[in-house]
């Protein structure tokens, strides 16, 4: 079994595996850390967001007004001592960002740009152009190339997680290209491996997002929490599913029904004097409400409202928001300075994740988490967009350090036993390749997601969340039977799918059931059974722990301190 | 559809732990007129190097009195002569031409406190130079000055 | 939606098996708002499991899915299917190795990234109490369009100067060598000059353009590369007039 040994071990290279990575190495650059992704890093989806990165940088906004805006847009769910240490942090993660070379946008006076953002009572969303994610991404990326003690194991498909006496010690991971699984200890390991987008078939996500770190953790008995809420961005473009990034609506861009009206304005949404600048869940059910009124316009991959930009004017839209004009021409069909853009809410990021504490920590020794694939929780029922960017960068530093220090403080691994369930892990995956069997994985995918967007849409209701319960713990039988056709060894792209599908299975389950169990309507947990919040009996974190015949569910207590829970209009 | 391009390009310094099928090249290259356009760029560097050999023989001639001299010019209507000069003259201009349209944006923001002039001016700059570097000479060569 | 089928005629290398490259032909019915990235989807999920690609954003930004269609380097998720005929030829990008059907080597590249130094260089690294740099709009545009490079590759399959010379560095690495030089936050210019002044940086371009006619973010690298090469130059001669202090 090719083994390597390191200090740390971190799972996915996006922007928080990245930040994590250069937190350990520059704290300890006699550390040896490892950074295993299934993409080369710049090929994370971190790369495709768009808006911007919030922090407090004005002279009229404090870190006061930052939390609390967070507070409110997750639905009172957000631990509020996580949130307070996040917007403290933030403008320095942001700070180190720029030294670090990211282009963010400046005024004329050469400080940085901030624009206004959904859910935010000021401007403090700090962005480049509208290609925040791929800057950071890249500046983030070009900067790790710094640090030698940084090894990367690109194109490396972590299957298991290996426990051994109760901790993590290591990874199995399959070596994509050589399709030979290999071993790679670990005092601890990070997952920063994102969210499962693809387990719905309308998603803003890119093919790579299929669920894998949560489904690691979950697998050896780590919960995973707030599972039941998945945020519908209320912006992408139909049939693809590519985002429209909120800045759109930051720069003034308004939302229009079929008669042309600018309904956020015009009827109660919630939203306030907000309108389009309201929080991504209520604006995704306002559109949602209007196409089910018949007020959507029709098209040939659904109904649809437009966005409109036209009076914005060009020389804004070529400044600010230039790739939202060329993604509209290339995907939407529409040249949004003389044409509104086609817009319906997609699947777009997954509040829930890992539980674990604020420094990242899982209830599994050695096990720690930051970005998405994490629920620390920040986000609670519904993000405000660009938080998540400043997520990454603040946990992925503190968790990176917190699991550095674990791996010093602790010893190591038997390393028989390691490789001896690496073994057995090299064994299943094998048996997996060129498999025959009777089900066909394109089949198997689409009918997960269907059962998830009828289920677990931006509306919900009891019935089809059973149903989709049922359906989803019925694939996960018909998974077994999977048959495959490629048996090459050499960058088998089939046998990846197969074991994203499966991931996502498992992920998607806990998502159904956390969902049915959940009998309010919080932040993104919409229902029409139940349309109010109750914060008398669910003012808990959902955990979901994989059982024998599914999900089982427990709850955890939400950190409340300043903020009482109140009602949440704008 | 593919010819080889150098066996070793784009290759790493530590071998892949596969084994991987060596580098083709596009199959759209020797086809495509932009691309026959670049490789008669590279090409007209040949038409430089005989031009740089009758210079040499022209030098020799000068040094060798007046018989050779003569000789030397009345060669020169030979029409083999006059087609090759005619190539040289159609190379300089095909050349300046497309080094000219690309000059521009190969000069950097700043060189230090100074900026580039605005693109449109860096090109008349250019080609007024060299018509009136070209002027200048064949003037003096003709004998219409000096 | 009308169902028109189109020919494509893609490499097939499983090391495994193969001595070389092959081609294996698919009938795919596609649809008129389909990319080319659609097609080798359809073909990978309902024909032939066994076809490896790589992709990922779909929206032209992470840079995976570059491949050769018809012979010419193409952004697969981008280029629209219609702008190709009945039969559409799909082969791994040119001057890589091939590991497998269309995924090519990319270490290669990794390695000439690192060695232009892609990070900002400071003498003093600025102390988190200092804040931001200062940059104005101005000086934001100076380097913005090259730090555009998604990585993928395009350029390097489009260079002759790639095809031929194994270490030339190549577009891409020297626009975003370029890209640091020409930020005003960055201090290791002549670290990189020096470095550009090597061999198989940007001397062995002989300005074919081809690059900046591929790369799908307008990054113009042939722009960065000539522009280096002013730089390089000027960096040169300036050392022989100035004395450099602890750089």
């Amino acid at each position: 079994m090719d083994t390597t040994r390191h200090d740390l071990v971190i799972v996915g290279g996006g922007a928080a595996g990245l930040r994590a990575a250069i937190a350990a190495a520059v704290q300890d650059p006699q550390a040896s850390i490892a950074l295993v992704s299934k993409v080369y890093p710049m090929r994370s989806h971190t790369v495709s967001a768009e808006g911007g990165a919030a922090a407090v940088a004005r002279a009229d906004d404090n870190l006061e007004m930052h939390a609390f805006d967070t507070v409110k847009g997750s639905d009172f769910l957000g631990d509020q001592d996580v949130i307070q240490y996040f917007v403290a942090e933030a403008p320095k993660e942001l700070t180190l960002l720029e030294h670090w070379g990211c282009p963010w946008s400046r005024n004329d006076d050469g400080t940085v740009a901030t624009r206004a953002f959904g859910g935010m009572s000021t401007k403090r969303t700090w962005y480049a152009a509208d290609k925040v994610g791929f800057h950071m991404l890249h500046s983030l990326f070009q900067q790790s190339l710094r640090y030698p003690n940084i090894v990367r194991y690109d194109e490396q498909f972590v299957t298991k997680l290996i426990v051994d006496g109760g901790a993590v010690h290591g990874v199995a991971s399959l070596d994509i290209r050589e399709g030979a699984v290999r071993l790679i200890l670990g005092r601890a390991v990070l997952l920063a491996c994102g969210g499962g987008g693809k387990i719905f078939p309308f998603t803003t996500n890119g093919n790579i997002k299929t669920a894998d770190g949560m489904a690691l953790a979950y697998r050896e008995g780590v919960a995973l929490k707030d599972m039941e809420f998945v945020q519908y961005h209320p912006t992408g473009l139909p049939g693809t599913g590519i985002l429209i990034t909120e800045a759109a609506r930051g720069e003034g861009g308004h939302l229009k029904n079929s008669e042309g009206e600018r309904f956020l304005t015009t009827r109660d949404y919630g939203v306030g004097t907000k309108a389009e600048l309201g929080p991504r869940d209520m604006i995704s059910r306002a559109i949602i409400q209007e196409i089910e009124a018949g007020r959507g316009i029709k098209g040939p991959y659904g109904e649809y409202v437009n966005l409109d930009l036209t009076h914005l004017g060009g020389d804004v839209i070529m400044k600010r928001l230039p790739m939202v004009r060329e993604l509209s021409m290339l995907y939407g069909g529409a040249d949004p300075i003389t044409q509104p853009i086609p817009v319906r809410p997609v699947v777009h990021y997954m509040m829930g994740g890992v539980d674990v504490d604020i420094d990242g920590a899982s209830a599994l020794p050695g096990l720690y988490a930051a970005g998405e694939v994490a629920c620390v929780s920040l986000n609670g029922a519904n993000r405000l967009g660009s938080n998540s960017l400043t997520e990454c960068l603040v946990f992925g530093a503190r968790s990176g350090l917190a699991a550095l220090r674990f791996a010093k403080g602790t010893s190591a691994a038997n390393e028989a036993a390691c490789a001896r369930q690496a073994e057995e892990e090299s064994a299943r995956v094998a048996a997996l390749r060129g498999k025959r069997g009777g089900e066909r994985m394109a089949q198997l995918r689409r009918e997960l997601g269907v059962t998830m967007e009828e289920g677990c849409g931006v509306y919900r209701e009891q019935a089809s969340m059973e149903a989709t319960v049922h359906a989803t713990a019925a694939l996960r039988g018909r998974y077994d039977d999977l048959g495959l056709q490629d048996k090459s060894t050499v960058f088998n792209t089939e046998l990846v799918a197969a074991l994203e599908l499966g991931n996502m299975i498992h992920v998607a389950e806990t998502i159904a059931v956390s969902a049915a169990h959940r009998n309010e309507s919080r932040g993104a947990h919409a229902r029409r059974d139940t349309k109010k919040r109750d914060d008398q009996n669910f003012l808990y974190h959902t955990l979901a722990f994989a059982g024998y015949s599914g999900p089982r569910l427990a709850k955890k207590p939400v950190t409340l301190g300043i903020w009482e829970p109140e009602e949440r209009k704008y | 559809m593919a010819r080889p391009v150098n066996p070793h390009a784009m290759t790493p310094s530590r071998p892949g732990r596969t084994r991987t099928a060596p580098p083709q090249a596009p199959s759209g290259w020797y086809t495509q007129p932009r691309m026959l356009k670049y490789l008669l760029f590279d090409a007209t560097g040949i038409v430089y190097l005989l031009v740089g050999f009758v210079a040499l023989r022209v030098v020799w001639a000068l040094g060798s009195g007046d018989a050779a001299w003569a000789e030397l010019l009345r060669q020169l209507q030979n029409p083999l002569y006059i087609a090759f000069h005619v190539l040289a003259l159609v190379s300089v201009v095909f050349v300046a031409v497309r080094f000219f349209s690309l000059f521009p944006k190969s000069q950097p923001a700043h060189i230090g406190p100074a900026k580039p002039p605005p693109q449109p001016l860096i090109l008349a700059g250019l080609y007024a130079a060299w018509i009136g570097v070209t002027l200048v000479v064949t003037a003096v060569l003709a004998g219409w000055v000096l | 939606m009308s169902e028109q089928k189109k020919t494509f005629v893609v490499t097939r290398f499983d090391p495994d098996k193969d001595q070389a490259p092959r081609q294996q032909t698919y009938e795919v019915p596609v649809q008129p708002d389909w990319k080319v990235l659609d097609a080798l989807n359809y073909i990978k999920d309902e024909i032939d499991g066994s076809l490896s690609h790589r992709w990922s954003c779909r929206m032209a930004v992470c840079g995976s899915c570059g491949m050769m269609v018809d012979g010419k380097p193409s952004l697969t998720c981008k280029d629209a299917l219609s702008d190709y005929g009945d039969k559409v030829e799909i082969a791994p990008l040119a001057n890589f190795p091939i590991v497998r059907d269309l995924v090519v080597e990319l270490e290669g590249f990794l390695e000439k990234l690192k060695s232009v130094k892609p990070y900002i260089l400071r003498a003093k690294e600025r102390a988190l109490e200092e804040g931001t740099h200062r940059q104005s709009p101005e000086q934001l545009e100076e380097f913005k369009q090259f730090s555009y490079c998604i990585n993928c590759m395009l350029c390097y399959s489009a260079c002759p100067v790639v095809a031929n010379e194994p270490e030339f560095i190549g577009p891409a690495a020297i626009a975003l060598g370029h890209r640091y030089n020409m930020d005003s936050r960055d201090e290791g210019q002549h670290e990189r000059n020096e470095i550009f002044r090597g061999e198989g940086t940007v001397f062995s371009c002989s300005y074919a353009n081809e690059c900046s006619e591929v790369c799908p973010k307008h990054v113009d690298p042939a722009a960065a590369v000539n522009q280096a090469k002013f730089n390089a130059v000027i960096d040169w001669l300036t050392g022989f007039v100035t004395t450099r202090g602890g750089k």
